[in-house]
């Protein structure tokens, strides 16, 4: 268990014509859960190779508690990872899979056993120690990965990359949680790479959006969502994402752009508003207290703006729309948010 | 499933399948078979023997070590031709300019028909004008593969595992290359040497490939025929003589129709027997857990 530092950290691959991670900066306390929330392209990969010892930094520092591995292979760092795919030694019992890096790391077979037992306890994988990982299901096969990557009293950091991939939806939520337990019973520092949101926002203490451009924000999945740092994050975020107006309509003139989330903001009479539309969309989505509630899509002069709340009107009413929070723009970051009133 | 349509119309479509296997093989089986328990002297006269042939063909003592020497020669060939084959597979670059024609040019070996294999090495290993013959010779061996029997056996491992060890390096290059990269990453985290990936990450995952490299390799040196006749024609003395040869020395030379029958069945049924032997260890294998 440590802490990881990134600083500075370039890395461009041979003949690429642009760097694929530029001056990345990142901070992993130590036993924290930490989600890399990122669309495909923006560099998740190799940042994690980059952690692994697969690959090395151009420029800047990887620290583990201080101590630079920049240039240390994987096996050196302490380092675990848990695959898009169950990555086993599929001709081995589930022990043997387990013992096998305990071994190799030299650690005693008293301290091996205890291990074993408290980590497949922990993930509830007690009854498929003696069978061979190869005919074990997707979902047990990955839960054996995951506790292969966990075994390691010295484990120093335990990547996921997107580990829930292969998993059928039903199971996600179910692996997730267990993954989430273990991390948390076990203290173990984790960095779990997913270009889902809902992972990202519930699997993790803090969650870093990693863009082309670098890592817009990191901070706890409130202060992702509540208060994103940069246009793009309250966008990527949330689903729909974060609507964006002028800043000028709502009387805020160091500010260029105003952003609000879906369900901060209420239908009401056009007279009674300072942005107005025409419903196109209406999808509900369930009742609450007898109404009901759902997504209302409102086209105005600056685009489209999505409300979540009561379903009162129908397709082409003519409504305006009350923002009660609201996030603050300007060049695309953020610079304050605020509220009104009551939503 | 009750209302699964029941129809066995299906089976028009297998026919043609039945009858040009019917015509290839099992007719001219049985026709074997035939012969197998006849002692026939020309064309009218012939009398049913019973299992008089197999009887004297398992007691011949030609036959036995004619059977000693096959054993021995598959067995000496499957020793050296798999790991040889895996160990050449692992030396072949994954991704690089060169690999295309690296595996043209192991499939070289491949392309050459089986008597010009022959020929070659009849050639190329003779000690008085033979490039391998004369090198060894001048190199202080007094090497002579038709005079010494154990330079004869040398010579056809050589030839063998010259003809026949880019099959077994293409199919485990196929089956190393579909081991995706995660793999290998795990096993460097996990502090794995070389030799624990290659027993534990590559060689599981080799398994079916070299299955079928053993099973075409043990059927096709059990039934060499071609290459040991061009190269040393069974000698010196009968020290090369295997089956498939002494088989076409009772049925094409001395014309012993009904004991060369018996011999080809019971030769028939031991290929049949190690193949099963072989293929249903490994698998008994795989369903224990």
């Amino acid at each position: 268990m440590a802490e990881i530092q990134l600083v500075d950290v370039s890395f461009s691959y041979p003949g690429a014509a642009g760097a694929t991670l530029e001056q990345l900066s990142l901070q992993v306390a130590d036993g924290q859960a930490h989600a890399l929330l990122g669309a495909s392209g923006a560099g998740k990969t190799t940042l994690l190779n980059l952690l692994s010892g697969l690959l090395s930094p151009d420029q800047g520092r990887i620290l583990f508690d201080g101590q630079d591995v920049s240039r240390l292979p994987g096996r050196e760092r302490h380092v675990a990872q848990v695959f898009q795919f169950p990555v086993l030694y599929e001709s081995m019992s589930v022990r043997a899979n387990l013992q096998f890096p305990l071994t190799n790391a030299r650690v005693d077979v008293d301290v091996a056993r205890q291990r074993i037992d408290h980590v497949s306890a922990e993930l509830g994988i007690e009854s498929l120690l003696e069978r061979r990982a190869g005919q074990l299901g997707l979902f047990e096969k990955q839960l054996v990965a995951v506790a292969k990557a966990l075994v390691r009293p010295d484990v120093a950091l335990v990547l996921l990359d997107e580990p829930l991939t292969a998993v059928e939806p039903k199971i996600k939520w179910q692996l997730r949680q267990v993954l989430r337990k273990a991390q948390a019973d076990l203290g173990v520092t984790m960095i779990y790479v997913t270009h889902d949101q809902t992972e990202a926002l519930t699997f993790a203490d803090q969650v870093s959006i990693l863009t082309a451009q670098g890592i817009l924000q990191s901070g706890t999945p409130q202060q992702i969502y509540e208060a994103p740092a940069h246009e793009f994050v309250g966008h990527f975020v949330g689903s729909p994402g974060m609507n964006f107006v002028p800043a000028a309509l709502f009387d805020q003139p160091q500010a260029e752009r105003l952003g609000f989330r879906p369900e901060w903001a209420a239908l009401v009479s056009p007279s009674a508003a300072a942005l107005q539309g025409a419903v196109s969309r209406v999808r509900a989505q369930g009742s609450q207290g007898g109404e009901h509630v759902g997504l209302t899509t409102i086209v105005t002069q600056h685009g489209e703006v999505h409300v979540h709340g009561p379903l009162r009107f129908a397709v082409g009413h003519e409504v305006g729309i009350q923002v009660g929070r609201y996030v603050l723009f300007r060049a695309q970051q953020q610079i304050g948010t605020g509220r009104w009133h009551a939503e | 499933m009750l209302n699964k349509p029941y129809s066995n119309r299906a089976w028009l479509g297998v026919l043609p399948v039945v009858l040009v296997v019917a015509f290839s093989a099992v007719v001219p089986l049985i026709t074997v078979v035939n012969y197998s328990v006849q002692d026939i002297l020309d064309f009218n006269s012939r009398f049913f023997v019973g299992l008089e042939w197999y009887q004297q063909t398992l007691n011949d003592p030609r036959f036995i070590d004619a059977f000693l020497r096959q054993l021995g020669f598959s067995a000496s060939v499957l020793l050296l031709e798999i790991p040889l084959g895996i160990l050449v597979a692992k030396g072949i670059p994954r991704q690089s300019r060169m690999t295309p024609f690296l595996l043209v040019f192991l499939a070289v070996p491949l392309l050459i028909p089986w008597n010009v294999v022959g020929t070659i090495w009849q050639i190329f290993a003779r000690a008085d004008i033979g490039l391998l013959g004369v090198t060894l010779n001048a190199a202080g061996f007094a090497y002579n593969y038709t005079a010494e029997p154990l330079h004869a056996w040398l010579t056809l491992l050589a030839m063998d595992v010259w003809h026949w060890t880019s099959l077994v390096a293409l199919l485990s290059f196929a089956g190393l290359t579909s081991i995706p990269q995660p793999y290998y990453q795990a096993a460097e985290l996990d502090g794995a040497s070389r030799w624990q990936i290659f027993r534990h990450v590559e060689l599981p995952r080799l398994r079916g490939v070299l299955i079928i490299a053993v099973l075409l390799r043990l059927m096709d040196s059990f039934m060499i025929y071609t290459e040991p006749f061009v190269l040393t024609g069974g000698g010196p003395g009968n020290t090369t003589t295997f089956l498939s040869q002494h088989l076409a020395t009772m049925a094409v030379g001395q014309f012993d129709l009904g004991p060369a029958a018996a011999f080809s069945v019971i030769y028939f049924l031991f290929i049949l027997l190690f193949c099963w032997l072989f293929y249903t260890s490994v698998m008994v294998r795989d369903e224990t857990p």
